[in-house]
């Protein structure tokens, strides 16, 4: 029995061993869920991509790789492809830097201040659709305040057009997708900045340290696990996002704003091509996963040191 | 048992699992059992909501023992519903205000019931002529047929602006448009809402400018036509519109066009009757200047072009109790409930049966009767009008319509001309090749 | 002493700038809700109404099935959180504090799953439902939002507890107690901000989830809030802006009230001098 656990012999608690089996049992409704609901739908998306699919009937032909061929040749995949990627390293950057000096705001004494984390994270409890329709009325031209506010300050003579030209539409886009996911990286550093336990921070005063080397010597490692996942999730969400570019500029002008998941819901939806549709979703899938290992790899490297 | 042949068993064992099927199979009605009938639609702002309860209401009333249970669909979730419904077999009884091209694609892939019994219902001869002939896509067989008419792309004067502009007669061709735009704009207001958005509207309001003039986007047998002077006219025409348009218009889709107009930033609109009953509730100042025309065209000879969507009834094949749901496809154009639902959206949702539109119940409604003109201006625009699934009585149906929206293949040549000023050489044969493509597919 | 007051009023002024910067869609839906439909559009725009009126909450309260969708989205996102942060915390508990082989691969499997877009997912899923028989029910998408709730709950409960240090447990075992009652006793209590947190993301994203309820429930007696609010006021050629913002409000309001009382859990300091040296 003991020679089983190979990697684990030899090392820490004799009582890990033993309880292997109850660890496996914690773990199992979960693998059973992800196992009965996910991996039907992910073997037919991988399935699917190896056929030429007409969406309403779901019937087709098989072409093996044509449409990885297809796409691997198509300029229109590559610039989406280009966009996400500029997409998700710039929001998700505004993300996470907003995210922790709120956090770090709302750790404070201020006034009302239940009242002020709850208002921070409006725009994470908004549902999508509901803040891009808001979104597009405060941008627009005519009626909208933003322009107007602007140009009562002096700062614009004519309205800008936030969301039908380059750079601006890209801009646009980061910076509500900024505005709309940060909450999710103030929630999990508020929750974990509360317990750092305050002695270290003393430690760190008494030892002549400022404010800044107080946050990047006891926060900021403290906040690194934390951290490291909320970078993780948040790229892979942010990666995936349909609703808010779709809506906000529906990729335009032209293909200057369009992502892989538009690419995927225009080629499903709009014309019909499941087997297309299916095969983008698996390239973006394993870019994605290329993304996950190789920033874990790293982590865990750093983990060790 | 020795008496009986092989043969026997065989038969009494059919027989059996026959009758036990039939005791199994669902649908199968008995006087006392109920009838479910789905009915899916797209249009369900609450004021829609009422008309449809009431024909809910009447169609029980008149057929005991038969339920209507409705539920809602979007516009962008359509797609992916009907998918998973036609996948499953899941499939409504009745689904309404879908887009023909809608109509026609699922048609062309046998999913779809013929509508001829129901025209029959509902008599043929109370349609405005050639309202059905966008969904014969098969001859001799209905698809399915129009609920209702939209003008989609009528013209909307604020006459108050051309009188202070010194403008007495409506815009018949471009020219006279551009400048009487060039003449209102001013003074915080511009001349027109046009799209130049990477969006449908765009794609649908430019079609109508190719038409416009004489052009048209396929031929009568579905060869790509886009390689041709009324073309190249409309890129350029609609390109030396973009400065009378806000600056915001290279993202316009139709809620900004539409709100453009009625809040007075624009002095002419493009859009459907809905600008009527948005108008009379967001900006009544200026309900009394609104008249309602037909789109110019580049010169007097071509005649106008007005776009409809033809807003759909149509019946899955597969669909549980067919003669039910045929009957209540036939009940929705029954006078009381069909007025009740074209008085949801007044102007904007127009009746195709002419003899609704003579209906003083019909016109008894005060959006209605405030811009008669307008709204019968409009039923006559929309029951002659065409769309990319059909753009002229001579061609053939185009089933790939939907697709070719949706590929942004045309609202994208407008974007690269205007916006990025790609030479147009390029951008008609990219487009061309775009368009073969996705009709070879 | 005067200048810490400077510096408090100070900061308490930027903060509170900074909040009302991001929250600004916020005021700004809320005011549109109570101006009359003519005030809309106005150009140049107004900020503040000429006229307060309610009617369009009472229209939306009355006359649509506003309720009954909201009622669904509250089931529906708190069956969804209970689930999954049910499971999620026992599997996180399992990652990080046992030993078994496979355990790093099982954790990116999880996750694994999660990288491939809803719209692919999408059809199968909908498929697997009808042959299950619980298609176009709320049932049906408590579990698909399980499905893309909990790869997420794992890892980040993963990662919260991974911060509360081992010498607790082990203190508790010396003492006697099972692992599981080790697990009640001391990890839960310590994990509590991270398992709040964890719920408030679940049902936040069961709470906005449209493109999986749009297509795989369609009946008005399962509908949630999302699909519900967007099928009926918004479609291609018009939006009901005016009940769309009330309706915004609305939907809005009981993740505030739920995160305001959640704050105190959120906040709790178990943390903080629990471990010496």
């Amino acid at each position: 029995m003991a020679a089983q656990h190979g990697t684990a012999a030899g090392q820490g608690n004799p009582l890990d061993h033993k309880d292997a089996l109850l660890g496996v049992m914690l773990i199992a409704p979960t693998v059973l869920i992800f196992c009965a609901v996910i991996v039907y739908p992910l073997v037919s998306a991988l399935y699917l991509s190896l056929f030429r699919i007409y969406t309403p009937t779901l019937q087709g032909n098989f072409v093996g790789f044509a449409n990885y061929a297809e796409l691997a040749g198509s300029p229109e995949f590559w610039r989406s492809l280009l966009n996400t990627a500029v997409w998700t390293v710039l929001t998700l950057t505004l993300q996470i830097v907003f995210g922790i000096a709120a956090a770090l705001m709302l750790n404070q004494a201020m006034l009302f201040r239940s009242l002020a984390r709850s208002l921070i994270l409006f725009p994470y409890f908004v549902s999508t659709v509901v803040a891009v329709l808001v979104w597009r009325w405060l941008f627009n031209d005519l009626y909208g305040i933003l322009n107007h506010a602007a140009m009562w300050a002096g700062i614009l003579d004519m309205p800008l057009d936030w969301l039908g030209s380059m750079p601006n539409s890209m801009i646009s886009i980061v910076l509500v997708g900024a505005w709309k996911y940060f909450p999710f990286v103030v929630i999990a550093v508020l929750a974990r900045l509360q317990t750092i336990p305050e002695p270290l921070y003393e430690a760190a005063r008494i030892d002549g340290a400022g404010a800044w080397s107080r946050f990047t010597d006891v926060t900021l490692p403290q906040l690194r696990e934390v951290l490291v996942v909320v970078v993780l999730l948040r790229a892979i969400w942010d990666f995936k996002e349909f609703d808010l570019i779709y809506l906000l500029t529906g990729g335009g002008p032209v293909i200057a704003t369009q992502t892989l998941p538009l690419m995927v819901y225009k080629e499903a939806f709009g014309l019909n091509e499941m087997g297309r549709a299916s095969a983008v979703a698996v390239v973006m899938m394993l870019v994605m996963l290329v993304f996950m290992l190789l920033y874990l790899r790293v982590n865990r490297a750093q983990d060790q040191r | 048992m020795s008496i009986l042949t092989k043969g026997d068993l065989t038969r009494r064992a059919l027989g059996g699992l026959a009758a036990a099927a039939a005791v199994a199979a669902p649908g199968v009605a008995s006087a006392q059992a109920r009838t479910t009938l789905r009915w899916w639609s797209p249009q369900t702002a609450p004021a829609q909501r009422e008309a449809y309860n009431f024909q809910i209401r009447t169609f029980e009333e008149a057929n005991p023992g038969v339920r209507v249970v409705f539920e809602a669909t979007s516009d962008e979730g359509y797609p992916a519903q009907m998918a998973a419904a036609f996948a499953s077999g899941q499939v409504p009884s009745v689904v309404t205000h879908l887009p023909s091209f809608a109509v026609s694609n699922y048609w062309q892939a046998g999913l779809l019931e013929p509508f001829n019994d129901v025209i029959d219902m509902i008599g043929p001869q109370n349609f405005y002529d050639g309202a059905n002939r966008v969904y014969e896509i098969t001859p001799g067989q209905y698809a399915g047929t129009g609920i209702g008419n939209s003008a989609a792309n009528a013209m909307w004067l604020r006459r108050d602006l051309m009188e202070r502009a010194g403008i007495s007669a409506t815009p018949r061709t471009w020219d006279q448009l551009r400048d009487a735009c060039r003449r209102m704009q001013g003074g915080g207001v511009f001349g027109v809402p046009l799209p130049y958005g990477r969006n449908s509207m765009t794609s649908l309001v430019f079609i109508c400018f190719v038409h416009g003039a004489g052009g048209q986007i396929f031929t009568p047998d579905l060869q790509v036509a886009v390689n041709s002077d009324a073309f190249r006219n409309s890129l350029e025409f609609y390109k030396s519109m973009r400065e009378f348009a806000p600056p915001g218009a290279t993202s316009y889709s139709w809620g900004e066009s539409l709100t453009a107009f009625v809040s007075g930033a624009t002095a002419t609109g493009i859009y459907t009757g809905r600008v009527l009953a948005n108008v009379a509730a967001q900006n009544p100042r200026i309900a009394p200047f609104i008249t309602a025309h037909e789109y110019p065209t580049v010169s007097a000879s071509v005649p106008h072009w007005t776009f409809n969507d033809f807003p759909s009834v149509m019946i899955p094949k597969v669909a549980p109790n067919m003669p039910m749901a045929k009957r209540f496809a036939a009940h929705l154009f029954r006078a009381d409930g069909y007025i009740r639902q074209l008085h949801a959206a007044p102007g904007h949702v127009l009746p195709v049966l002419k003899t609704i539109s003579a209906m003083p119940e019909y016109q008894a409604n005060p959006i209605i009767q405030a811009n008669r003109a307008a709204v019968d201006l409009m039923s006559t625009m929309a029951a002659s009008g065409h769309n990319l699934g059909w753009e002229s009585p001579r061609h053939r149906p185009n089933t790939k319509a939907g697709q070719v929206i949706a590929s942004h293949a045309i609202s994208e040549a407008v974007q690269r001309f205007v916006i990025n000023n790609e030479p147009i050489a390029q951008v008609v044969s990219t487009t061309a090749q775009r368009l073969e493509t996705l009709m070879r597919a | 002493m005067k200048r810490s007051i400077l510096g408090g009023i100070a900061f308490n002024l930027l903060a509170w700038t900074v909040v009302f910067i991001v929250a600004f869609p916020l005021v700004w839906m809320v005011i549109t809700s109570v101006k009359p439909q003519f005030e809309l559009f106005r150009i140049p725009p107004t900020f503040w109404p000429e006229q307060i009126t309610f009617e369009h909450y009472t229209r939306l309260l009355f006359e649509t099935p506003f309720l009954t969708y909201m009622r669904n989205s509250l089931v529906l996102s708190s069956a969804t959180t209970v689930l999954v942060v049910g499971v999620a915390t026992l599997g996180a508990h399992s990652l990080v504090r046992f030993r078994y082989r496979g355990r790093e691969v099982l954790a990116q499997l999880v996750l694994f799953t999660y990288l491939l877009p809803s719209v692919v997912l999408l059809l199968p899923l909908y498929l697997m439902m009808v042959w299950l028989g619980v298609a176009n029910s709320l049932f049906s998408l408590v579990i698909a939002y399980t499905s893309f709730a909990l790869p997420y709950a794992l890892w980040l409960l993963r990662s919260f507890m991974q911060g509360i240090p081992e010498d607790l447990e082990s203190a508790a075992l010396v003492d006697g107690a099972t692992r599981m009652e080790a697990f009640f006793d001391v990890i839960l209590p310590q994990a509590l901000p991270g398992i709040i947190s964890t719920c408030l993301f679940t049902f936040i994203l069961s709470w906005n989830e449209y493109l999986y309820a749009l297509v795989l429930v369609n009946t008005d007696a399962a509908r949630p809030l999302t699909t519900g609010v967007m099928s009926m006021l918004v479609s291609a050629f018009n939006i009901e802006w005016s009940l769309l913002m009330a309706a915004s409000v609305m939907m809005s309001i009981p993740l505030i009230i739920i995160f305001a009382f959640l704050q105190k859990f959120l906040t709790r300091g178990f943390g903080a001098g629990g471990v010496k040296g």
